[in-house]
């Protein structure tokens, strides 16, 4: 039997370490909680901020006008196109500047050139929302200030499941502690859990299927988020969205490349634009035709017309300013590659496209209010983890704090409970300890094979570009399969058995996502069901979700918040 | 092999042993100096290894399939004309 450590305790336990975690453990412990965070990498450098960010959507009054003003210039904005439940916008945008100062306060440089500024993700002669910062020392300077404030950090230990009492409120949290010989049972007594996961990316599989961690989000994120969440009796929303043909852009083939931090023009291999907003590099905008039309890339790719970004044009000042972004921006690995192979941003121009699976956690996630609560009490939710929320790096440290902060109100009245009696931590232990007996020798799958098994049937059945019953029904059929399959999988060291319960993860997330959009009888966008050619009015401003009631899976949808 | 190792300049701190976000890394079992790259092909290019080593040891190699793609940018237009 696996072996069970002694059980901690706390006010507030945290599911990842990344930036909207670690903002609300720094928030949390300021309200006088007892906070944990729980983390499967090490907080130092995890998550999708490990070695920086460059862009921070933010409104400050003074630049952007009036709130609504704000408004308008962020649904232009790839976090927040097509709308989004306004009491998040409204949270996020009373909060974010006042992130900002704390993030300078915690030595992270805010405005690295003296002032506020505003660049890239825009276009000429309209204000941009991104504060420009300087990121790559962000998440060392976040778990320092969280320590600082006496916060508890276990690294190498990943959340695994949440933990409700009879009333189906959250009590605490089971993690498995990988830092010994063998792994190892953590169960937290937790007067309210903050999921702060991320999305789950291993289910849509990188452009190069031969190199699965070639991902543009963080390939950490696998999932327990969202499928942790629906366990423990959470709705979802937005899985609808999963897997669509258009996502977002980068470079071609290197995904984590960046995109909107180049300073350059997207042009065909004459050097014609493609865009309408710039004909010359210009690192106050960059170019901003892939962020508010993503599609350009498939329609030139369906000419025959490969798109480049195209810099070759920039002064001395436009390329410096691009590779001094690009390093703060988490893309030092990128500018080394272009180096070695003896790119010239003056000679060459890289090529661009749309990336299949979009950023994996997009719209893909928990049902979050403007106060960071979910439908489950006691359950909180930040950053990417949320379905309906927006993405990057402003929206995660903001919703971390107002989560971090509902929390605190929610915990005043609450007593701590006996997590580690509830019958799920048996069954778990029971579970774990089965897994971990998989015997490699006779030939028991791998945990790459059941993610790959995964990635293409979630390709095939879902992502292709046509959606039907049919498709869904086989799809639905074999990810079944493939779920009893994980259960072989071998796990010879800590290693793979962390593998080993992503892939359960993101079997559970790819089955809910088929589902949710099964549901969805309509066509609209890249949810393309042939057998519901029509769009169909009563899907309008409507966000699909899905929850467990009584055990069973309820698929529904439910307004935007206006 | 994603991240490469210079074994003459690696110190054994084992920083980037404990920072990889995806346990690249793993501790050698006899000779305790410098790590053992246990999965190359989980490496996400994220560099936090080569930023946390004080030694400046480590260097990441992009695999073949995920280069990126390139060509050369056309003539300036007014030096064409
Ligand atoms: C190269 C790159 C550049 C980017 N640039 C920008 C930018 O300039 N501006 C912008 O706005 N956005 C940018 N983004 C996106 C932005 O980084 C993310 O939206 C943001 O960091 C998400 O924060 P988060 O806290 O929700 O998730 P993350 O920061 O990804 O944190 C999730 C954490 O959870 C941990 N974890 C995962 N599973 C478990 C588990 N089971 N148990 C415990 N812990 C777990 C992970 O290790 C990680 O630490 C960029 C992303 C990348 C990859
Ligand atoms: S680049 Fe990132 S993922 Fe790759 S070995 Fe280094 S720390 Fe690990
Ligand atoms: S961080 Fe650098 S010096 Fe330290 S063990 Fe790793 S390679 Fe060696």
């Amino acid at each position: 039997m696996i072996n069970r450590k002694k059980t901690l305790e706390c006010d507030l336990l945290i599911a990842g370490g990344g930036a909207g975690g670690m903002q609300a453990a720094i928030d949390a412990a300021d309200a006088g909680l007892k906070v944990i965070v729980a983390e499967k990498a090490n907080t130092r450098r995890s998550g999708n901020g490990a070695t920086g960010n460059d862009h921070f959507v933010c409104y400050i009054p003074e630049i952007h006008g009036s709130e609504e003003n704000f408004i308008n210039l962020l649904w232009h904005t790839q976090e927040a196109r097509g709308g989004k439940d306004i009491d998040l916008v409204k949270s996020f945008m009373y909060n974010s500047f006042d992130v900002v100062k704390a993030w300078e306060s915690y030595g992270i440089p805010m405005r690295p050139h003296g002032t506020w500024e505003f660049t890239g993700h825009c276009r000429p002669g309209v204000q941009g929302v991104h504060l420009k910062y300087a990121g790559l020392e962000q998440k060392p300077l976040l778990t320092k200030a969280a320590l600082q404030r006496g916060v508890t950090i276990l690294n190498r230990c990943p959340f695994t499941e949440i933990i409700t009492n009879d009333a189906g409120e959250v009590c605490g949290g089971i993690c498995v502690d990988l830092n010994g010989e063998k792994p190892e049972l953590q169960v937290v007594r937790a007067k309210t859990v903050l999921i702060a996961t991320a999305g789950s990316m291993l289910m849509n599989g990188a452009s190069t299927m031969g190199w699965m961690f070639n991902m543009i989000g963080c390939p950490a994120s696998t999932g327990v988020s969202t499928a942790g969440a629906y366990r423990a009796g959470a709705r979802l929303v937005g899985l609808d969205g999963a897997v669509a043909p258009i996502g977002v852009s980068g470079c071609k083939y290197f995904n984590r490349g960046g995109k909107a931090t180049w300073v350059g023009v997207y042009t065909d291999i004459d050097g014609n634009p493609l865009g309408p907003f710039v004909t010359k590099p210009d690192w106050r905008y960059g170019d901003f035709t892939a962020d508010f039309w993503p599609g350009m890339f498939r329609m030139n790719i369906q000419k025959g017309n490969p798109v480049f970004m195209n810099c070759s044009e920039g002064t001395d000042e436009d390329i410096e300013y691009m590779k001094w972004g690009l390093l703060h921006e988490g893309n030092g690995a990128t500018l080394q590659h272009l180096a070695d192979e003896g790119f010239d941003f003056r000679k060459h121009m890289v090529e661009f496209d749309a990336k299949k699976g979009g950023g994996g956690g997009k719209g893909v996630g928990i049902d979050t209010f403007g106060d960071g609560t979910t439908t489950v009490k006691g359950l909180y939710a930040a950053g990417v983890s949320m379905g309906n929320g927006m993405v990057g790096i402003g929206a995660a440290a903001t919703t971390g704090r107002i989560a971090a902060r509902s929390a605190a109100e929610y915990c005043k009245g609450r007593d701590i409970e006996e997590a580690e009696k509830a019958d799920i931590v048996e069954e778990k232990a029971e579970h774990y300890s089965k897994l971990l007996e998989n015997d490699a020798s006779t030939g028991s799958p791998t945990w790459q094979e059941a993610i790959i098994a995964i990635q293409q049937t979630m390709w095939d059945y879902l992502g292709s570009g046509v959606r039907s019953e049919k498709l869904f029904q086989v799809g639905l059929r074999h990810l079944g399969r493939i779920k009893d399959k994980i259960n072989t999988v071998q796990c010879p060291t800590n290693h793979e058995f962390m593998r080993c319960l992503e892939a359960e993860n993101t079997v559970q997330v790819a089955m809910l996502c088929m589902e949710s959009s099964r549901s969805r009888k309509e066509t609209r966008g890249a949810h393309n069901r042939v057998d519901y050619p029509f769009t169909h009015p009563d899907y309008d401003g409507k966000l699909m979700t899905v929850q467990k009631i009584d055990g069973q899976l309820v698929t529904g949808m439910r307004a935007m918040r206006k | 092999m994603p991240p490469i190792i210079n074994k003459d300049k690696c110190i054994g701190c084992m920083n980037c042993v404990t920072i990889c976000p995806m346990d690249v890394y793993g501790k050698q079992e006899k000779d305790a100096k410098t790590p053992v790259i246990h999965y190359p092909d989980e490496c996400w290019h994220c560099n936090a290894c080569v930023v946390e080593c004080p030694a400046k040891a480590l260097s990441i190699r992009v695999p073949l399939p995920a280069m990126m793609v390139f060509v050369d940018a056309p003539k300036k237009k007014d030096a064409q004309q």
